[in-house]
């Protein structure tokens, strides 16, 4: 798990020991890049769509869910890296569910003991990471074909890129549905100043919002790409 | 009478009040990947009313006899998943042996099923909500038809906006989710009509 | 074929295995969680008390559900110095907007009520659910049975106040706590 808090910066310092070849740390950046924009779950494959909807009615909700996600992940593709060799080809997709099954249920058990609120809020959502097609694509496409060292970089990176736009959206619809950000006044606070009172807009916390409100941020990234893409 | 209420009552909740695509957010993905033509929505809604069915059954006789006598409910998870994957597997090898009709017209979207999240949900919600087997037969027809009718009417808007002009950005997952959206806000109107 | 399925089988061994150890180990600090959420609620809605809650705490049947199944009261004394200083125990509403609203309410020895607590409620965002709110559910404190039709939500004539858009969320709350009080007065009156 210690390979998981390599951030970019730190390999750029260590960019001098990438001689050997087990250990490029170039194509490892690049592994742990790759999911926070060119193959960003969210946008460009609109994978795991169902508990980015449900759970982000907050914040905290979204980075509860992104968190727990993102240890699945990263757990479940390293083992089924070191796991890769041994496991046939054809039994291949039950072994896999069985991995990941088993790390969120560890997930699930873990924040009912230890995060009791978050675990409440997050409901039916935490046992349903099993069927969040992210975790079981990366599991095909990568972790099964790269070692256990590109595994953990491209679990966390995808990961992180889910748990962003779970945290923008989530902040999106509790500031604008319920006036707060992460339980803080926000926009109640900043109407309280001038002395107004902020009619939260309820339809952002409800179904719609969220719909509505993952449209326009899919939208918003298509845009940005195209900008990029223009550039260049 | 009392009982046809009650089974009345969890059909309308299931399919409109708490819709599980607009309402519960549960099976998005096949939602919006699946449904640009209403045959083909039919086709995959009446293969999701099938198995989540029968997934509910078997998932709900598993825990009644098998994880709670032997005190082993934390294994819900991924023994459910598992019952899932191996019984869209059968039903996948049973419908060719048997029906090359129904396999025409259900078999390419019965391997897409195991990852739907509707179907892992509703065998866990029918355990963890303890109900006996006739409510819960009735959840899993009313929660899968009610994704079917989701389905189906999602079909049938992009069926008439296919020639609509929409600006390039929103072409595609974003005008669907807007969509979706609408729909959800008009299904918000049911709510409060039954409670469950 | 052989190999399928003895790797099959090694994988879900060290699965369950693994899960059977996480388990136990997690068993212990859940239930303990489940405690301290009841336990906190109680200290919510009570006057500050010294005693073991767990330990004074009685259950009685108040009725039968429609599967013939006892429905069943826990009631919590709190003491201070052993001097009773109020009851906490639960009621469900059956009437909010969306499904059950569960609420944990203290009771003085005088029959007054301390406060309540929402234990869950799935009503509207932004309109039921305002129930939350503290001011709003310290328009309950020291209300009595003895308030009579006072004890209800303003379109019903009693002093609550109800949320613009949303009456039926704490129209059921009101009633809820006044047959709170009444099954308080049942189960309390002969100095129990």
């Amino acid at each position: 798990m210690a390979d998981s808090d390599i951030t970019s910066s730190e390999i750029a310092e260590l960019q001098p020991a990438s001689g050997t070849s087990w250990l490029n740390l170039k194509e490892l950046s690049g592994d742990l890049v790759r999911g926070l924009w060119e193959e960003i779950p969210l946008f460009r494959l609109v994978l795991g769509t169902c508990p980015t909807l449900a759970v982000t009615t907050s914040a905290t909700n979204g980075v509860g869910m992104g968190i727990a996600t993102t240890f699945v992940l990263v757990a479940s593709n390293i083992m089924i890296s070191l796991l890769r060799k041994i496991i046939p080809d054809m039994i291949r997709i039950p072994a896999f569910i069985i991995v990941i099954a088993s790390f969120v249920t560890i997930v699930d058990l873990m924040m009912a003991a230890f995060t009791p609120e978050l675990h409440h809020a997050l409901g039916i959502f935490i046992p349903l990471i099993v069927v969040n097609c992210i975790v079981l694509a990366r599991a095909e496409a990568f972790a099964s074909k790269n070692g256990p060292l590109r595994s953990t970089a491209d679990g966390l990176g995808m990961g992180l890129g889910f748990t962003i736009v779970l945290i923008l959206l989530g902040s999106l619809r509790e500031i604008l549905g319920n006036g707060t950000w992460f339980g803080m006044p926000a926009l109640t606070g900043i109407m309280g100043l001038f002395n107004y009172e902020y009619q939260p807009m309820i339809v952002m916390v409800l179904p719609p919002g969220a719909f509505i409100g993952l449209g326009l941020f899919v939208a918003l990234a298509n845009k940005i790409e195209e900008k990029r893409k223009g550039k260049k | 009478m009392d009982n046809v209420v009650e089974i009345l009552l969890i059909l309308v909740s299931t399919i409109f009040v708490t819709n599980f695509v607009l309402a519960r957010f549960l099976g998005i993905c096949p939602f919006l990947g699946v449904s640009s033509r209403i045959e083909t929505s039919i086709g995959m809604g009446m293969a999701v009313i099938f198995v989540i069915t029968l997934a509910a059954l078997s998932s709900w006789l598993i825990d009644k006899f098998v994880l709670i006598p032997f005190d082993l409910v934390y294994l819900r998870t991924i023994v459910f998943i598992l019952v899932i994957a191996s019984l869209v597997q059968f039903v996948e090898m049973v419908i060719r042996k048997t029906s090359p009709a129904l396999y025409n017209a259900l078999g390419i979207f019965l391997p897409l099923i195991t990852t739907n999240c509707a179907v892992l949900a509703v065998a866990l919600l029918v355990v963890q909500k303890e109900m006996d087997l006739f409510p819960m037969l009735f959840f899993a027809v009313g929660a899968s038809t009610g994704f079917t009718v989701a389905l189906i009417l999602m079909a049938g808007i992009r069926e008439h906006t296919v020639h609509a002009r929409i600006p390039r950005v929103l072409q595609g997952t974003p005008i669907s989710l807007i969509t979706a959206g609408q729909m959800a806000l008009a299904f918000l109107g049911f709510a409060g009509l039954v409670k469950m | 074929m052989g190999r399928l399925i003895i790797v099959l089988t090694v994988i879900c061994l060290v699965a369950t295995i693994a899960l059977a150890r996480v388990y136990d180990i997690t068993k212990g600090p859940i239930a303990e969680q489940e405690r301290l959420r009841t336990v906190s609620a109680i200290k919510a809605v009570l006057p500050a008390f010294n005693n073991d809650i767990d330990k004074d705490a009685r259950e009685v049947v108040v009725g039968r559900d429609k599967k013939d199944r006892d429905i069943k009261i826990k009631f919590y004394t709190g003491k201070m110095d052993e001097v009773p200083v109020g009851v906490a125990f639960q009621m469900t509403a059956p009437d909010g907007y969306a499904g059950d609203i569960s609420i944990l309410m203290g009771v003085t020895p005088e029959g007054k009520i301390t406060g309540i607590e929402i234990i869950s409620q799935r009503e509207t965002p932004g309109l039921g659910n305002k129930i939350l709110q503290e001011v709003w559910r310290g328009e309950f404190k020291g209300r009595s049975l003895e308030d009579g039709p006072k004890l209800a939500v303003k379109k019903d004539g009693g002093e609550i106040d109800q949320f613009s858009g949303a009456t039926i969320s704490p129209r059921a709350v009101a009633n809820v706590v006044k047959r709170g009080l009444e099954m308080y007065r049942k189960e309390f009156s002969h100095g129990g």
